[in-house]
């Protein structure tokens, strides 16, 4: 048992790194990237819904902030596309946390509205700022591979966006196993009790929210990069941000690999739903009756329901007492 | 000065049409203590039937209403009853979000299949003049949206007050649990609240149909503003909705009339954001809205 837990995520890992070169087509790489893409993205953002309870439906505004200033970074300033990346992530992450100071103010109900309203404000600005973002006619960026044809950018951001992966599932194992992650995991069952036994909430809560902007911002820029033109009503689009949050509970947020199972799910049904039926807008009827399914009947995602136990490293069951009584000094 | 009176004119007539589609959301989180996202989805649903009802049968919008809102009436009853009544009570908030959320992108995925994504309008003779006062012009769609939206506001109000129903209402809002000791059957009055919300979507969508072009995807811009309007009112209470609602209709004609489009939108946001960091239960609420 122990053998096949450690064993298996080797294997899938092994798997990832050799997909581009199992596959017959450069298609099939480009959809492997779009959902290692929205796997990493799904995991930042359980970065603060699986740990705080709290459920942000704005996270493509980071997402959009991270692709636009990687762009104009690019684009304006000339600056290289390895510095423009992790530049601009730094400071989209530096934004999330002082929107997250007005954000994390509000609980329920409120902070699912701020978090809709983050989307359609950097909307706006993207659109309306024309002589900074060129508006609603887009934004053109260089590749950062010149030399390389399509299919073979389709396979070097494969790789990036892998690492991007790692790099998050990394992030939330960690925080998991520290004294920073149980407190989050206090604030998810009663936050007024984890602030009257000393957690620091709403430090807490607005860290975690950069930090889940700080990985949404990065792959923002990536995309940014890899498709090469931005348009304000994708990019911004609230479809992505919503596409996050029904991976992630598909998956099940209170585990390490939940939001990227329900990645695996989601975006190559969102691909082969969109060659199967077109342009239409019939895909966003399937992604709502999911969501819908999703919340009603399996609130705690698949994996919630395979592993009766934990399997791999999940946030363990233990009752709010216990956790209270780990975080308080 | 005219520009001005003209902004501030535009303003009270929109923010009267915002205060009606705005308590249908009051309503919801009123009885359910739950964010109606797909409320703006319903309200262009009903802006697609009444323009089929106009194309397909020549009906004036105001005239296929007693089709619609019994229609809708019955729609949030079903809603409430089947889906949102049956969410685990431990997080229904942010579920309650996530659900609405699921409708309302099945509704705009419906409509962009069934009616393209394309513009779509209904123009009467009627409302396309417009009624000139000391040098402002009120167009006289303006003015039919503000009278239907008060109109139906007065309707509601006086349920809300006069009825027996609607004191069963407003004590389910109040405390579930006091409503319940005292023999009111709160989870049929919690469906009936859903279904009067959803009956006014049905009567802001045959106005909206009558004054703006409209697409399926359109419904995210109001999900922005509505939103606004109910948080800077105070969740939950339908006056300071209404209030709220006023405020914000004369802040945004007046900034479109002296900046532009975005920054009259962007207005919304601003009075979010200082809602929230000033008063976050809001100006015009209070105690329900507490913590919310």
């Amino acid at each position: 048992m122990r053998i096949a837990s450690r064993a298996f995520p080797l294997l899938i890992a092994a798997l990832a790194l050799g997909y581009p070169w199992l596959v017959p087509n450069y298609y099939l790489v480009y959809a492997g990237a779009l959902t290692v893409m929205y796997a990493a993205m799904a995991t930042s953002w359980n970065l603060l819904g699986g740990f705080t309870g709290y459920v942000s439906l704005g996270h493509s505004a980071f997402f959009g902030l991270g692709a636009y200033g990687t762009g104009l970074l690019v684009t304006r300033l000339d600056v290289p596309w390895a510095v423009a990346l992790p530049v601009s992530a730094a400071l989209v992450t530096a934004l999330a946390a002082g929107v997250g100071v007005a954000a994390v103010r509000v609980r329920g109900a409120s902070f699912v509205i701020v978090s809709i309203a983050l989307v359609s404000m950097t909307n706006l600005v993207a659109q309306g700022w024309r002589s900074l973002t060129g508006g609603s006619s887009g934004l053109q960026v260089p590749s950062p591979f010149p030399g390389l044809h399509r299919g073979q950018t389709h396979m070097a951001f494969f790789y990036l966006f892998l690492a991007l992966l790692a790099l998050a599932l990394l992030t939330w194992w960690y925080v998991s196993r520290s004294r920073f992650g149980a407190g989050l995991l206090a604030i998810r069952e009663d936050e007024d009790k984890a602030e009257s036994l000393g957690v620091p909430t709403a430090a807490y809560k607005v860290t975690a929210f950069a930090l889940s902007a700080l990985f949404v911002a990065l792959a923002g820029g990536l995309y940014a990069l890899w498709f090469g033109s931005l348009d304000p009503i994708f990019v911004f689009s609230i479809l992505i941000g919503s596409n996050m949050v029904l991976m992630s509970l598909l998956g099940g947020v209170r585990h390490l690999y939940g939001p990227l199972l329900g990645a695996l799910i989601v975006a190559p049904a969102g691909e082969y739903f969109l060659i199967a039926l077109g342009e239409t807008q019939i895909h966003l009827t399937a992604t709502g009756l999911v969501l819908i399914l999703v919340v009603l009947f399996m609130p705690d995602g698949i994996l919630a329901r395979f592993t009766r136990r934990r399997a791999g490293p999940s946030i363990p069951d233990r009752s709010a007492g216990e956790r209270l009584h780990e975080v308080t000094p | 000065m005219t520009l001005l009176l003209q902004g501030l004119a535009l303003g009270v007539l929109t923010g009267g049409l915002y205060a009606l589609l705005a308590s249908g959301l009051s309503l919801y989180f009123g009885v359910m203590r739950v964010v109606m996202v797909a409320h703006p989805a319903f309200l262009f649903l009903a802006a697609y039937l009444t323009y089929t009802a106009h194309t397909a049968f020549g009906v004036d919008p105001f005239l296929a209403l007693p089709v619609t809102v019994p229609l809708f009436f019955a729609l949030g009853v079903a809603v409430q009853r089947l889906l949102v009544a049956r969410l685990a009570p431990d997080n229904l908030a942010m579920m309650s979000v996530l659900l609405t959320f699921g409708l309302a992108l099945t509704i705009e995925g419906l409509l962009g299949t069934f009616y393209t994504g394309s513009y779509r309008s209904v123009s009467m003779d009627y409302a396309t003049r417009s009624l000139t006062v000391g040098g402002v012009h009120l167009p006289y769609d303006k003015i039919i949206a503000f009278s239907v939206a008060a109109l139906t506001l007065a309707v509601l109000f006086a349920v809300l007050v006069k009825s027996r129903f609607g004191r069963a209402l407003r004590a389910t809002i109040q405390h579930r649990e006091a409503a319940r000791l005292v023999g009111i059957p709160t989870e049929r009055v919690a469906g009936y609240g859903f279904g009067v919300g959803l009956a006014t979507a049905a009567v802001g969508g045959a106005v909206l149909a009558l004054i703006t072009p409209f697409f399926p995807a359109s419904h995210w811009v109001w999900i922005g503003k509505l939103m606004a309007v109910i948080v800077v009112g105070g969740l939950g209470s339908v006056v300071g909705a209404a209030l709220a609602a006023v405020l914000l209709g004369v802040v945004e004609g007046v900034v479109l009339v002296t900046v532009d489009a975005t920054w009259a939108t962007m207005m919304f946001y601003v009075f979010l954001f200082l809602t929230l960091l000033v008063r976050p239960q809001g100006f015009f609420g209070g105690r329900l809205a507490h913590r919310f």
